[in-house]
């Protein structure tokens, strides 16, 4: 499977009249966009703002982030089974506005996170700070439950991404990037002497603002299963996950996963990237048994290697990659794993809620409980109460001045699972 | 199988083939008890770490143990004791300001216990018994 990804760079946005991009600069134009939004019943009013890099501005809470994509050629759309119709993704032409985002904010519960500083120290932990932002501020109609209202949310935030995309449904793409992934066969035959490379991709699927849906499927329902890497770049997982903003994936890191990226820049050089495994993170001990077994059985039919895992999540996920790590290398197959920390203020703690011998190569997107301070902000774009009740804050967090100081977790993206930040550790 | 639980939602609300106890106390006394009825040798049947909502932010915790006791399950203890472990370093400096956010975002904090515990439930309730009580049962 083959994909070219067309990249349009975009150096700003602006509000306009005319919804469109020209000289790298994208046009919205918001009452076109809003009367699209309102279509859904259950959104009460969206209003629209700009957060640009460098600005003064804080983002809080952030619910999901999204990169505007539209398919060019090949088959599908954009989130299939979710905006467009079900047929796989993945090959063709997609073009992306490479430098913008869409960022979703709403008060779906009491207990709120994600902040997206603009400029200051909270800028450095999140990739986010580095695009041009168009935010959603969303109300929905009173009485609606968590579990709806979270939905109303999501979908304002693809709705709104696939109509910025198919502004560069035309366009010529600045810079073009090609991806393909052969057959399995085809793969043995061309690179012979390389390793051969999976990547166990973990997605967050325990319920009620923590899932993820692929190809419309609620991932808790679904059992371990393979995808081409470049269908992720045509959206064909998206999140719905607004629990632990440090280390949750938003649909913008599933459509850029740095692990693909990487594997695929290795590809055909030092090792033969042969596909993406993807297994779910539930509740009951006895589906994370039969996840995992099935992700080893998956590993083994394949004959690869080597595996990379990478995890989503707090606590009980920690279960599932240890699981995953320890069933694979059973299989005599070498892993590497992805996750981050909670090793407490200090660092000084175990870092995981779970633990194996078998998981001896490491790689961590930092320590979420670290203790950072962030300056007061010019604007607040969002629910500005909310920092009131961030997660990841505690006794005194929100001064009076509107700095804020708490745990490194309150930042959307900060210790992202996926190596999607530049938190490490040696 | 027998649900723990400090949340009325989750009493009030589970499917009623299972039987339920109430814990009059906080997350870590759910944990607590949880972990006694491990030493008896009832076994875990979902993750005490549900949710990635921390310990300290959450008051509620809904967990699922076998009804019956048998020996001791070693993989049980394992996970309960890493959770308990959990809980403290997560819980450390954050007294005080938590109870206000506990307070006010309760009835938030009760449906995702609720609905994350009712898709185990689920999940449980497919296989004509606990996974646990198969002879042929995998090693956790």
């Amino acid at each position: 499977m083959k994909l070219e990804i067309g990249q349009i760079f975009i150096r700003d946005i602006q509000f306009d009249a005319v919804s469109r991009i020209e000289n790298n600069i994208l046009y919205v134009n918001t009452q076109e966009l809003k009367a699209l939004l309102l279509e859904d019943e259950h959104l009460a009013s969206v209003d629209f703002e700009i957060a640009k890099p460098g600005e003064k501005t804080r983002i809080i809470p952030v619910k999901d982030v999204i990169e505007p994509r539209v398919k060019v050629e090949g088959g599908g759309g954009i989130f299939p089974g979710v905006l467009a119709k079900v047929e796989a993704v993945g090959s063709g032409r997609t073009n992306v506005l490479k430098g913008a985002a869409v960022v979703t904010t709403g008060r779906i519960v009491g207990f709120q996170e994600g902040i997206i500083d603009m400029s200051g120290p909270g800028a450095d932990y999140t990739p986010f700070s580095k695009l041009n932002n168009l935010v959603l501020i969303c109300e929905t109609v009173d009485g609606l439950k968590q579990h709806a209202h979270e939905k109303v949310v999501r979908f304002a935030g693809l709705k709104t991404a696939a109509y910025l995309g198919r502004l560069a449904k035309e366009l010529v793409a600045d810079e073009v990037k090609t991806y393909e992934t052969p057959s399995v066969k085809e793969g043995m035959l061309k690179y012979p002497d390389l390793p051969r490379v999976a990547y166990v991709l973990m997605l967050q699927s325990q319920g009620l603002l923590h899932d993820t849906y692929v190809y419309g499927v609620d991932m808790k329902q679904s059992l371990t299963t393979m995808l081409y890497p470049t269908e992720l770049m045509d959206g064909a997982i998206i999140s719905g996950n607004c629990v632990s903003a440090c280390d949750k994936n938003t649909t913008y890191h599933h459509l850029n996963n740095p692990v693909v990226e990487d594997l695929f820049a290795k590809h055909g050089t030092e090792l033969n990237f042969v596909g993406v495994i993807i297994t779910n993170e539930n509740v009951y001990l006895a589906d994370k048994e039969r996840s995992s077994d099935w992700t080893a059985k998956l590993v083994e039919l394949l004959g690869v290697d080597g595996v990379v895992i990478s995890q989503e999540g707090f606590g009980n996920p920690d279960t599932d990659l240890i699981m995953n790590c320890k069933k694979i290398e059973a299989k005599g197959v070498k892993t590497v794993i992805i996750t981050d920390e909670y090793a407490g203020r200090d660092g000084a703690s175990q870092s995981l809620a779970d633990a194996d011998a078998s998981a001896d190569a490491v790689v961590t997107g930092g320590n979420a409980n670290m203790v950072i301070e962030l300056p007061p902000m010019e604007r607040i774009i969002g629910h500005k109460e909310a920092a009131d009740v961030i997660a990841g804050g505690f006794d005194g967090s929100l001064k009076e001045d509107g700095s804020i100081v708490a745990e490194l977790q309150v930042i959307t993206g900060a210790t992202n699972e996926l190596g999607f930040n530049k938190l490490s550790a040696r | 199988m027998l649900i723990i639980t400090n949340n009325q939602k989750v009493m009030d609300e589970a499917d009623p083939r299972f039987e339920r106890y109430f814990v009059e106390g906080k997350y870590e006394e759910v944990l607590l008890a949880v972990r006694d009825r491990i030493h008896k040798g009832h076994r875990l049947l979902t993750h005490p770490l549900s949710g990635s909502v921390k310990p300290g932010q959450t008051p509620y915790k809904s967990i699922l143990i076998s009804k019956e006791a048998t020996e001791l399950h070693l993989e049980s203890l394992q996970i309960i004791e890493d959770s308990i472990r959990v809980y403290s370093t997560q819980t450390k400096n954050q007294a005080g300001y938590r109870e206000e956010i506990q307070t006010a975002a309760a009835e938030d904090f009760r449906e995702v216990d609720a609905r994350l515990f009712a898709g185990a439930l689920e999940s449980a309730m497919r296989a004509a018994k606990p996974m646990s009580e198969y002879k042929e049962e995998a090693k956790l």
